[in-house]
């Protein structure tokens, strides 16, 4: 029986590599996690595996063990913030498993211990290339959602500055830009994983939005964001209201806020956009940035706010790029300071072994010199030990 | 017979490579009849005898000034040397040295080796003076004369003695050995641009603008002489320097500073520890750690061990524990 699925699974990969493996292994393999996996495991799960579900009881002891978050939660607490090459590996192994990692941990420590009254910390998450630097960040928004904060989660700050279709002369500010597009889809999926808290979070000043629409003092932040979607032209004004009114009200301590922002160096970066006489557009120009650039400051407490440097959207940096002050700048750098740098490493030799044993257990690798322990120190070799090059190295195999 | 081969040998081209004439002919008959068919095959008839090279005579301690006197093509039978040169054939070597074009464009030195030096400089002792004795050190030289002037002269044969490369005076002098103080220092390097060297502190100045070398000297003193003095000299607009022109960063009046003092006055109100002044937090130790953990990250650039300086100072100047 075993074999014979084994026999299934060995086809697809002969076919052609890399995505459409994915599409094509993952109806066979969609049936084989329905299996009893932990018989056909080699070699004891608990070495890549953990139970422990709940990021806040993570320590150092389940350190390269790989946690799965149950998808529905996924849906809930992620619907825009996942890598895509993630997104599509929760798709094939029908299952959602990161990997529990140190700096994620120390993250942890320090969010556990923070003072609520003092001013928002600031933590930037920076690293080479492909090191895990946004699945960090991912695991820490769910943490935060666990533990039942309020996340304000970015996915790619880069998306705001560049590709920007539709620019509109921001109604509220003439010197402004607004990108309808770009804030009508953050809210749809703000919504969707902050549904409890819209209701709860009640304006505190009234706000009109045309001649005929405007919202009253007192009522549900959700009707605001109703507001943004149904009319998409006020949807970035939208926006700034949603995030300054969030801000107000942290500080009174009723939630807490987690400000999660991936690739922050596009705030304060160089844009692509160009105005109608194709002059360049500076990010504070565009109503989105200039807003979150105001959440980035420390003027308020009750919440921390946790961001990642990402070279691999930014426009103008060169790809070797990685510490702070090479992707943030002068004003970045000057603008953020001070904040706690946390680094994130390629993978180490316990960590490139979970991983490796996770993709064994998944049944991903299936070349049958992938399985030998030269197999294992040749992607060791081959990867450099960096969690996305084995990620696609693994792909084809 | 003979008289008929020598004919021979006076009208064809010699052939490399072939026998001699006199071992070719067995008879007189045959003689006409192969040098027709050679004839007949585009060849030249007579091969020059070809004599060895003159390397293989050459003795190991033999005096290579005398082979190479001045500078001179590469003459592969003079050069003792098993040099290959040029691109690899297909799974090959480089082609040797005999006939190859390649060694025999490029400039060789094989007239300058360091015997050849040694004779040049006993010439050119009798026209030398003594060196000072008393400056028997670099150190000393440097004490006594820290102007250092470089000028070239040029001989070759020709029509005329004149070289217009000689007019090029070159000055150097350390800055550690002027009289600067830190603003005019750094005003002076601001003057000069990229004729200064940050690593051995040396200021280099050439000139060639003028048509006599004598000019020129005094052109470059003259230089010397306007920026010591200008760069004393503090004009008005200096005051408007901002952070752009600086040279190094500078934590006092930064952004960082105040970003600092901001967080920490907030951290106090909410702790309710009111009437801490500004001067009480840039004094205390929390402060001054980050201070000089900033200035080290922007000076010398992010490393390892300065990222994670700074991170240690920021978690200690906002209080988060692990």
């Amino acid at each position: 029986m075993l074999r014979s699925l084994r026999g299934l699974v060995c086809h697809p990969r002969k076919l052609d590599h890399g995505y459409a493996l994915h599409t094509a292994a993952k109806d066979c393999l969609s049936s084989l996690a329905s299996q009893d996996v932990q018989a056909l495991a080699e070699g004891p799960r608990a070495v890549f595996y953990t139970s422990e579900n709940d990021p806040a009881n993570h320590t150092e002891h389940h350190e390269g063990r790989h946690y799965s978050i149950p998808l529905e939660e996924v849906k809930a607490v992620f619907p825009h913030g996942l890598p895509p090459r993630f997104q599509q590996q929760i798709k094939t192994f029908n299952e959602a498993c990161v990997m529990v990692r140190k700096p994620a941990l120390e993250l942890f420590a320090y969010l556990k211990n923070s003072n609520f009254a003092h001013p928002a910390v600031r933590y930037v998450i920076y690293g080479e290339k492909g090191t895990g630097k946004t699945m960090t960040l991912c695991h820490v928004v769910h943490y935060c959602s666990r533990q039942g904060w309020l996340v304000l989660h970015i996915p790619d700050a880069h998306l705001w500055v560049k590709n920007c279709k539709e620019l509109l002369q921001s109604s509220y500010n003439k010197d402004r830009l607004d990108q309808p597009l770009q804030a009508s889809f953050w809210l749809k999926n703000f919504k969707t994983s902050n549904e409890r808290f819209l209701k709860e979070i009640k304006t505190q000043r009234k706000y009109v939005w045309g001649k005929r629409d405007s919202t009253e003092e007192g009522k549900p932040l959700g009707e605001v964001v109703e507001q943004g979607l149904a009319r998409v032209r006020n949807a970035s004004d939208v926006v700034g209201v949603v995030l300054k009114e969030i801000k107000q009200q942290c500080q009174l301590g009723s939630f807490r806020l987690l400000v999660a922002v991936d690739g922050v160096n596009a705030l304060w970066g160089r844009t692509t956009l160009k105005k109608e006489d194709k002059s360049p557009v500076s990010p504070e120009e565009l109503t989105l940035v200039y807003n979150l650039r105001k959440m980035m400051r420390n003027d308020w407490s009750g919440g921390a706010v946790v961001t990642t440097l990402s070279q691999t959207g930014s426009l103008f940096k060169p790809r070797c790029a990685y510490l702070p002050q090479e992707l943030l700048g002068k004003e970045g750098f000057d603008a953020l300071d001070p904040f706690v740098p946390i680094l994130v490493p390629n993978y180490s030799a316990a960590e490139f072994e979970s991983c490796y044993r996770y993709y064994r257990h998944c049944r991903w690798l299936q070349h049958p010199r992938a399985h030998t322990a030269e197999g294992q120190e040749e992607l060791r070799f081959l990867s450099g030990s960096n969690p996305w090059q084995l990620e696609r190295l693994a792909g084809p195999l | 017979m003979a008289v008929a081969s020598g004919r021979w040998v006076a009208l064809s081209r010699p052939l490399l490579g072939a026998a001699a004439l006199s071992s070719a002919v067995p008879a007189g008959e045959g003689q006409p009849r192969e040098a027709s068919t050679r004839r007949r095959g585009r060849t030249p008839q007579f091969v020059r005898s070809q004599a060895p090279p003159r390397t293989e005579r050459m003795a190991v301690d033999q005096d290579w000034t005398s082979v190479y006197p001045t500078a001179a093509a590469f003459k592969p039978a003079s050069v003792p040397l098993p040099i290959r040169m040029g691109y690899p054939v297909k799974r090959g070597v480089p082609p040797p040295k005999e006939g190859n074009l390649e060694l025999i464009k490029i400039p060789n030195f094989l007239h300058l080796t360091p015997p050849a030096i040694k004779k040049h400089c006993a010439a050119l002792k009798d026209f030398c003076t003594e060196w000072p004795s008393a400056l028997d050190s670099d150190e000393k030289c440097e004490q006594h004369f820290p102007i250092e002037i470089e000028t070239i002269d040029y001989v070759s044969a020709g029509a005329s003695i004149r070289n217009p490369k000689a007019r090029v005076v070159t000055l150097r002098v350390k800055l550690s050995n002027l009289n600067l103080d830190e603003h005019a220092k750094k005003k002076l390097i601001k003057l000069v641009g990229e004729r200064y060297c940050e690593d051995t502190d040396i200021l280099t100045i050439t000139t060639d603008r003028c048509p006599l070398r004598r000019q020129n000297y005094d052109y470059g003193i003259h230089l010397l002489t306007v920026l010591y003095h200008e760069s004393w000299k503090t004009e008005m607009w200096e005051s408007e320097k901002s952070e752009e022109d600086m040279e190094e960063y500078i934590w006092e009046n930064s952004r960082s500073q105040k970003n600092a003092l901001d967080t920490l006055l907030r951290i106090k109100v909410s702790e309710n520890v009111s009437n801490v002044t500004e001067e009480e937090l840039l004094a205390s130790e929390v402060v001054n750690d980050y201070r000089n953990s900033v200035i080290a990250l922007k000076n010398e650039g992010e490393t390892e061990v300065n990222m994670s300086r700074y991170k240690e100072s920021v978690k200690k100047l906002l209080n988060v524990k692990a």
